[in-house]
């Protein structure tokens, strides 16, 4: 096999990184640039080059692409970002506080054993050291999915926005306001964001997937998708004003 | 607005190019700084065709290879003039401000 050949195919090996919609529409015409740009007899991508490719295939992934012009899905999923940094704010404020909690419940319960005490709150930070960090990764999962227009992402929200609210109200019910209040104010914040972030969910109207939208979509969203151009429907005003059931709006 | 970015709408302003024609000309233009590389080309073009500032103005194919070519748009050329007039008005503002203090010490 040829250099020039065993190049091409590591670099389609890169490019298969990619949203597919992207590489669709540009897998092509990178190969030449990148074929270009490399000196003769070269048969490996360059590290910058392959550094350059991975990062921004990354990037694509990972971008958030619902439009302003959506602004309930547009704004519910930023609130979803916003949640998971509260989910961590809030184990750092249960860290911070463990001490004082400690001493507060001791000052609440004289009865109690302080070396129990201590394991009991112990057990608290451990098991919110290990809770906050996952649900800080669902809330962002759930932010991209419903940024994508997943279905079971909104159906996700709710059900965390529950769980969220069961064990703030867990900590209400054991006294959290009287010798954890910091603890408590924050995952109140948290449940404000996350009580916001399912309403703008489930209130936007069904949205469509693009693979649906696809086939119901009005020229305009059939041109741009045949373009390859994933965020069309839902996102680029459409000429027919209104008329397009795939959502896109004028 | 990025540098890159930039660069890329100033390579299309004089007519339109081809992937490869944008990394040399935006080289060139940067006096050699600005080394563009197709994965951050191609995702900066995909951005700008999806709001507007870009679009394919004709495709090629050379040696049995797609050869794209993009072009600016109207909202493009507009949004570059902009960016354009403020990067110009704060260059001035620095260079006076420089001028006014080797003056001073000059002086």
């Amino acid at each position: 096999m040829s250099d020039r050949s065993l190049l091409e195919r590591r670099y389609r090996r890169l490019l298969a990184c990619y949203p597919r919609a992207f590489r669709r529409e540009h897998e092509a015409e990178m190969l030449v640039v990148l074929l270009a740009c490399a000196r003769d007899g070269r048969r490996r991508p360059g590290l910058a080059d392959s550094a350059d490719l991975l990062w921004n295939a990354l990037r694509l992934r990972l971008r958030l692409t619902a439009s302003r012009s959506v602004p309930s899905v547009f704004w519910g999923v930023r609130l979803m970002v916003l949640a998971a940094v509260f989910e961590l704010v809030s184990m750092g404020t249960v860290i911070a506080t463990e001490r004082g909690v400690r001493a507060a419940v001791v000052r609440h319960f004289p009865r109690l054993d302080a070396a129990h005490v201590t394991a009991a709150v112990h057990g608290q930070v451990v098991s919110v050291e290990i809770g906050a960090p996952i649900a800080a990764a669902m809330w962002l999962l759930l932010a991209w999915a419903n940024d994508r227009g997943h279905r079971w992402a909104r159906a996700g929200a709710v059900a965390l926005f529950v769980l969220t609210s069961i064990s703030l109200l867990g900590a209400a019910g054991q006294h959290a306001a009287a010798y954890a209040l910091a603890d408590l104010l924050t995952g109140v914040g948290l449940c404000v964001v996350a009580l916001a972030a399912m309403l703008l969910i489930i209130a936007t109207g069904v949205r469509p997937q693009p693979g649906i939208a696809r086939s119901v979509g009005c020229d305009q969203c059939r041109s741009a998708s045949r373009r390859g151009d994933d965020r069309a429907p839902g996102s680029e005003p459409c000429l027919p004003s209104k008329t397009c059931r795939s959502g896109c709006v004028k | 607005m990025q540098e890159a970015t930039f660069l890329i709408l100033t390579a299309l302003a004089s007519g339109s190019q081809h992937g490869y024609g944008i990394i040399t000309d935006v080289f060139g233009i940067s006096d050699g700084q600005v080394k563009l590389r197709a994965g951050t080309l191609y995702a900066a073009l995909d951005r700008l065709s999806a709001e507007g500032l870009v679009e394919i103005d004709r495709e090629e194919i050379v040696d049995s290879r797609l050869r794209r070519y993009y072009r600016l748009t109207d909202a493009g050329r507009e949004r570059l003039a902009e960016e354009a007039a403020r990067a110009q008005s704060n260059a001035r503002v620095a260079l006076m401000r420089l001028d006014s203090i080797s003056g001073t010490a000059g002086g």
